[in-house]
């Protein structure tokens, strides 16, 4: 056997470029399967971790005031295995350096120890001194943005009135591993942190003193959480309680949560478009070898090697495929893996986030890779086996080319003689030009994706921030205020225009289904924020009633008509009804709306409105920046061009490293498979084209023949390209579609352009470089031998 | 089409004139002498037999006058032509107008039919025979429409034929036309070929070793280790069905 070992590697080596194809085009399948499996245990594995350690909590509730004696109670619900009250706010930041307010959410951390839940991974630093009211910790991720120094000064508006806060720490918590500002959609990290204080600073700020307005729970293993839920209800129902909830309402862990069910997605489908093509790859090039070989295998049987010795001798040139493309797809798989780690470890905060894929994971690729390969070349091996040793030491005859179709042969007859030679071969060997086609079509449609996303995003920012937010700034309000206020916020420095609003959070409940979402009053007419759907088309508010977002809808299984409970989550906990009037399809936000006077009616605060949106004269901005600093009632200032430009970098960045790997794979998937068809193309039909040689053709006829089998396949690519990768991406949209946005399809005409030409250059350089053998063809050699 | 011309035409009336030519494969002790020294006339319309044993150097001088490949040394003159120091295309074109190519293997293209394959080279030629007509001029008019692979070997033979007589070359290069063949087709083929070549004009190298085949022939050229080692007429040339072999 040993020479037959090196009969194997002797056959790979000469069909060096399909084994070079395979191995890539597999080497990708295994690569990202390796990638997306490994990611996403990685970050399970450390969030369970994190959240082991850290104490993450299961339970969460917040409140309007609750003496402080009130946690004994709590901590007696049965299955509460701890808890810690807190004080929480959020508060408006005056940065060293940073014109425009940022703002932070508050979190008291207790006066003795560390808290008993959620707990903090101090990254640099020290804890506060209890007895040092402006001692405090920072969030990594605001800290790293900002540049910000231990000792360090802050300035925070809390409840109104102006702190200094020293940064004595930098930390991270299991609560904060995403940070979005409260109603924001993209995080902005420069913009929006988490501050810890010590309990009797923050509580005396807030004038909560011996009391407080928010509790975390841990709860003991397979407890039933809803009765604890309701048991954590009742204590606090006295006092303002909102209802505790679990960690699906986090808005941390929801986003990880989120995110890996995309991992989990992409890890099931984008591989095994590679799989399925690289089985076909290997598929075509064992045919090829064994069509070639028919005599040596004709020679072994007549030596007594057995079906299985040839079965085997074959097989083994598949598995080493396999065994290669999982050894680079692996090793490809963890450089990756690697690499978006170091991307994902800046948006989700964990004290230490590494890609580690385990064993499993690379023993699975690798059995995948196994699996592609025995697969693609069981009908060739097959072949091989059933060949009788007398028929395969027989010259084999001319390939046969049948009768064609009668619409074939109308087609044909309109043909000059060398198109149709092209066109027999791809009407003779279809699995092999479907499979050329199959493999282009998947490169332009990964590529047609590649182009979506950007486009989808473009459009996005532009209804966001063009067409539906016109304001520059929204300023939130720590209490409602008398609509008075607008005149109020109209006299600073540099306001042009101001337009009232008011959103209120909620549960909304209907037909058993609970969910929590801002009820935001929409001001008719409005000039400055508006809403409007994927046809820029503005959606008016409501006469009367509640116009729900379709997703929302959905979730509620509410119609127009139906009756929904809405539970007010802050302030005075409010239980009220009203009636949804129509569903409407916003571009962003999947909220539920109402016109501004009713909304502030039905929440039994008639002209009282939560904040105003601002435009600006551009050439007062820091003026009035400087005032709004100094404005005591200020929740939070949101800053359109603050976040577009924050959109717009995370954008760049998160997209840009996946538009690159998009790019590099749908490459090696039209490069591979392109390159595998022209040589074997090439490899089959020396002979014919050196004949053409011979017979006065010059070789661009001759390169004709060649290249012109190429350049149909990959033409007939390009509609079915299209059309999948359109079907993709509306499919993907949905799927990425969740309660902030709905992402619309985009038709990019450009993105479409560049899909099809990228593929079909890739295809254009694999045909020139085979095409050169076009020039090397042995016109004396090719008349001795026969076939 | 490049063309070399010489001072004092070389060929005069002729349609070859070969000086000195050589054909080296390899170097050194490992070094083939395929062809030494090779000097060779050829008439216009003449039929001029290759007779040698395998291995002496035919295929060899064939292949070089018909624009295959180059001798290493020497000069090849077609008509004021030069072909020892032609170009590629040069040498392409040469082929394209001039040469008809009949191999022992036949060479169709299997994926076109009998008559698509004569097309095939009619549509490169300036006044080509229609496929059909140069089909039955071999006596395969009844089967045009078949693939290679539906044809005997006698048969892909003379479609082979029509393919080279259809673009009425002046020259016609047969090597070993009936080697794969068995008698009675071998007769079919050698009487298309003796056809064409009264009928066209055409001067016909013909390439065999077998000294049967070589009674065809106005002249027959012995070939022995890469050299001529005579050349004689014969005073009458035998028709292919007197042949035996
Ligand atoms: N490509 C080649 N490399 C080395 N030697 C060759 C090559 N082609 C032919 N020869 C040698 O040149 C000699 C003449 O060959 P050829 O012209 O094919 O003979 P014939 O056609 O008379 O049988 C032979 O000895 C052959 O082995
Ligand atoms: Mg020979």
């Amino acid at each position: 056997m040993r020479v037959l070992d090196r009969k194997v590697l002797r056959d790979l080596w000469r069909m060096r470029i399909n084994v070079f194809a395979i191995v890539l085009v597999l080497g990708c399948g295994v690569a990202i399967l390796v990638m997306a499996v490994g990611m996403r245990g990685s970050l399970e594995r450390t969030r369970l971790n994190y959240y082991a350690v850290y104490k993450m909590a299961d339970l969460a509730v917040s409140l309007v005031r609750a003496p402080a004696n009130i946690a004994n109670a709590l901590a007696a619900v049965p299955g509460v295995s701890a808890v810690e009250t807190r004080v929480t706010g959020l508060a408006l930041l005056d940065l060293p350096g940073v014109k425009e307010p940022a703002s932070a959410h508050l979190v008291s951390l207790p006066r003795i120890g560390r808290p008993r839940v959620n707990d903090l991974s101090l990254a640099q630093g020290r804890w506060p001194d209890p007895d040092r009211a402006d001692e405090v910790l920072v969030n990594e991720a605001l800290a790293t943005a900002n540049g910000f120094q231990l000792g360090e000064e802050l300035a925070a508006t809390l409840h109104g009135q102006r702190h200094t806060l020293r940064i004595v720490g930098i930390a991270n918590s299991p609560e904060f591993v995403f940070v979005t500002a409260p109603g924001e959609i993209f995080p902005q990290q420069d913009r929006f942190g988490v501050i810890w204080m010590g309990e009797e600073a923050l509580a005396r700020a807030y004038d909560l003193e011996g009391a407080f307005n928010n509790a975390v729970f841990r709860l003991s293993p397979e407890v039933d959480s809803v009765k604890i839920k309701r048991a954590i209800d009742v204590a606090l129902a006295p006092y303002g309680s909102a209802g505790a909830y679990d960690r699906d309402r986090m808005p941390s862990d929801r986003f990880l949560t989120e995110e890996l069910g995309q991992l989990a997605t992409m890890a099931a489908f984008l591989p095994t478009f590679f799989i399925v093509i690289a089985a076909f790859l290997v598929n075509i090039s064992l045919t090829r070898i064994i069509a070639a070989e028919r005599s040596n295998i004709g020679l072994l049987k007549a030596f007594g090697y057995s079906d299985r010795a040839v079965a085997t001798h074959y097989a083994k040139g598949a598995l080493l495929m396999a065994a290669g493309a999982a050894a680079l797809g692996s090793v490809a798989g963890w450089l990756l893996g690697r690499m978006m780690a170091s991307v994902y470890q800046e948006y989700y905060r964990f004290p230490r986030l590494e890609f580690e894929a385990s064993a499993g994971v690379y023993a699975g690729a690798l059995g995948i890779a196994v699996a592609c390969a025995v697969a693609g070349s069981l009908t060739a091996v097959i072949a091989a086996v059933r060949l009788a040793p007398a028929a395969a030491l027989a010259p084999p005859p001319p390939t046969s080319f049948g009768s064609n179709s009668a619409m074939l042969r109308s087609f044909s007859s309109h043909l000059d003689a060398k198109s149709r030679i092209i066109l027999r071969r791809i009407v003779r060997f279809p699995r092999r030009s479907a499979t050329t086609v199959i493999g282009i079509s998947l490169a332009i449609a990964v590529l047609v994706l590649a182009g979506t996303f950007p486009a989808v995003m473009e459009r996005l920012m532009h209804v966001n921030f063009t067409e539906a937010n016109r304001q520059d700034v929204s300023l939130s309000f720590v209490d409602a205020r008398e609509m008075s206020v607008v005149h109020g916020v109209m006299n600073l420095p540099g306001v042009i225009l101001v337009e009232p609003g008011r959103a209120d959070r909620v549960i909304l409940h209907h037909a058993g289904k609970s969910v929590e979402e801002t009820l935001i009053g929409l001001l008719p007419d409005a000039r400055l924020s508006r809403l409007v759907d994927a046809r820029l088309e503005v959606i008016h508010p409501p006469a009367a009633g509640i116009a729900l977002a379709r997703a929302l809808a959905e979730k509620l299984d509410a119609s127009p008509g139906d009756l929904l409970e809405i539970e007010q989550t802050r302030g005075r906990r409010l239980i009220t009804h009203a009636r949804v009037a129509t569903i409407v399809d916003p571009m962003v936000g999947a909220s539920a709306y109402m016109e501004i006077d009713a909304l502030a009616r039905l929440m039994r605060e008639p002209g009282l409105i939560t904040g105003v949106n601002v435009r600006l004269d551009a050439a007062q901005y820091d003026r009035f920046n400087a005032a709004i600093k100094e404005a005591p009632a200020l929740a939070g200032a949101s800053f359109i061009n603050l976040a577009e430009r924050s959109m717009r970098e995370n954008f760049d960045r998160g997209v840009g490293v996946m538009n690159f790997i998009y790019l590099s794979f749908a490459s090696v998937m039209a490069g591979g498979v392109a390159f595998s068809a022209a040589r074997i193309t090439l490899a089959e039909q020396e002979r014919d084209l050196a004949t053409l040689r011979v017979l006065g053709f010059t070789r661009l006829e001759v390169s004709y023949v060649l290249v012109g089998e190429l350049a149909a396949l990959g033409l007939l690519a390009v509609v079915p390209g299209v059309i999948a990768g359109t079907l993709i991406g509306e499919w993907l949209m949905k799927l990425f579609s969740n309660d902030l946005y709905s992402f619309p399809y985009v038709f990019n005409a450009a993105g479409y352009a560049v899909a099809i030409g990228f593929a079909l250059g890739c295809v254009a350089a694999a045909a020139m470089l085979v095409r050169t053998g076009v020039d090397r063809l042995d016109m004396v050699g090719v008349l001795k031998a026969r076939d | 089409m490049q063309v070399t011309e010489h001072s004092g035409n070389p060929t005069g009336d002729l349609t070859y004139a070969l000086r000195k030519v050589c054909k080296r494969y390899g170097d050194g002790t490992a070094a083939v002498h395929a062809l030494r020294d090779v000097d060779l006339e050829v008439k216009p319309a003449e039929m001029l037999v290759l007779l040698g044993p395998s291995g002496s150097g035919k295929s060899t001088l064939l292949n070089i006058m018909g624009g295959l490949d180059r001798a290493t040394s020497g000069e090849v003159w077609f008509g004021n032509q030069n072909l020892s120091s032609m170009n590629d295309d040069a040498l392409t074109q040469y082929r394209r107008k001039r040469v008809g190519f009949i191999f022992q293997f036949y060479n169709l293209i299997p994926s076109l039919t009998a008559r698509e394959n004569v097309e095939l080279v009619n549509e490169i030629a300036d006044d080509p025979l229609p496929a059909a007509e140069a089909l039955e001029l071999v006596g395969l008019g009844g089967r045009l429409d078949h693939f290679p692979a539906q044809l005997s070997g006698g048969e892909q033979q003379r479609v082979a034929v029509a393919r080279a007589i259809a673009k009425r070359p002046a020259i016609m290069m047969c090597d070993e036309p009936t080697g794969a063949l068995d008698v009675r087709t071998g007769v079919r083929v050698l009487e298309a070929l003796v056809e064409v070549n009264q009928r066209f004009g055409s001067t016909l190298l013909l390439v065999t070793h077998n000294a049967d085949v070589a009674r065809l022939g106005d002249r027959v050229v012995r070939f022995l280790d890469g050299g001529i080692r005579s050349i004689e007429s014969n005073s009458r040339r035998a028709a292919p069905s007197d042949l035996e072999w």
